[in-house]
């Protein structure tokens, strides 16, 4: 498999700096092994310390069923769902896996239009500060959703990006990506998640601001 | 980004035609719309491989006609 790795900077936020990583457009082997060996024990930790300090079972993060290496297998070759990462230090911090061929908007102004929707997208568990306090990294989600507007910019729909956020996601998507929140799916393949939607306009503004909050 | 390269392709009056009018529609250039032609094509023939059938349903009658591929 050829892979193109891009340069890219996370905040690494016990140093409080800048650090180099890579943006690679493609999920190899080398993150599912990462996922299997890395994050799968640190997540397993991280819920057995939700569990003991008494978070309820619903404010665990609903991504932790996900199985990347079977999500990956379906997948490969397909060219309607391209897959990126980020690597630093020699290590998965992010995945995500897009469909920028079966979706069309919803907005009014983008109703019937082509977009890349966003099928999958994970932090590794120790850059989720819900799991982590603090987070080694920060800017692993807006690296991956400026690499699904520059997906979608490739395949001429302009930016226009689609997705159902997990809860815990929500604020992200709405305040620092500045996404329009369609509300609760009434899909019940879906439901409860809200769908969100960037428009052209949105996914601009969101790279001229560099991805920032 | 992956290398591309180029072909020509040839096409009669009426493709060409019906291949402008799509991409007046769906706001895309010809090669963003055939490059779409190509990823939805692989993707129904790797589910129909997969036994998997397709569908159209009426949104208002619910009523499934199955799409027959070669």
């Amino acid at each position: 498999m050829s892979v193109t790795a891009s340069p890219a900077f996370l905040w690494n936020v016990e140093r409080g700096e800048a650090e180099a990583a890579e943006l690679w457009d493609a999920i190899t082997e080398q993150q599912l092994a990462d996922w299997e060996a890395e994050w799968i024990p640190e997540l397993f930790k991280a819920l057995q310390r939700l569990r003991r300090a008494g978070v309820p079972r619903q404010a665990w993060p609903q991504s932790r069923h996900w199985d990347w290496r079977k999500k990956t297998a379906a997948l490969t070759g397909m060219l309607a769902h391209p897959s990126f990462s980020i690597v630093c230090r020699g290590l998965t911090q992010g995945m995500m896996i897009v469909d920028n061929t079966t979706k069309r908007g919803r907005l009014a102004d983008q109703a019937g239009k082509n977009l890349v929707y966003v099928e999958y997208v994970e932090n590794a568990p120790w850059n989720r500060k819900e799991l982590f306090d603090p987070p080694r990294y920060r800017g692993i989600g807006s690296l991956l959703m400026r690499a699904a507007i520059e997906a979608s910019r490739h395949e001429g729909f302009k930016g226009r990006i689609g997705l159902h956020s997990l809860p815990q996601a929500d604020a992200f998507y709405a305040k620092t990506c500045g996404m329009t929140d369609l509300g609760v799916d009434p899909d019940p393949n879906y439901s409860p998640m809200h769908y969100f939607e960037m428009t052209q306009e949105q996914a601009e503004a969101f790279v001229a601001k560099g991805g920032k909050s | 980004m992956a290398a591309k390269r180029t072909m020509t392709l040839n096409l009669t009056d009426a493709e060409m035609r019906a291949l402008e009018e799509l991409c007046e529609k769906k706001d895309l250039n010809k090669t963003a719309l055939l490059r779409q032609a190509l990823r939805l094509y692989q993707l129904v023939e790797a589910r129909i491989e997969k036994g998997e059938k397709l569908f159209f349903e009426d949104d208002k009658t619910k009523e499934k006609a199955e799409v027959m591929m070669l």
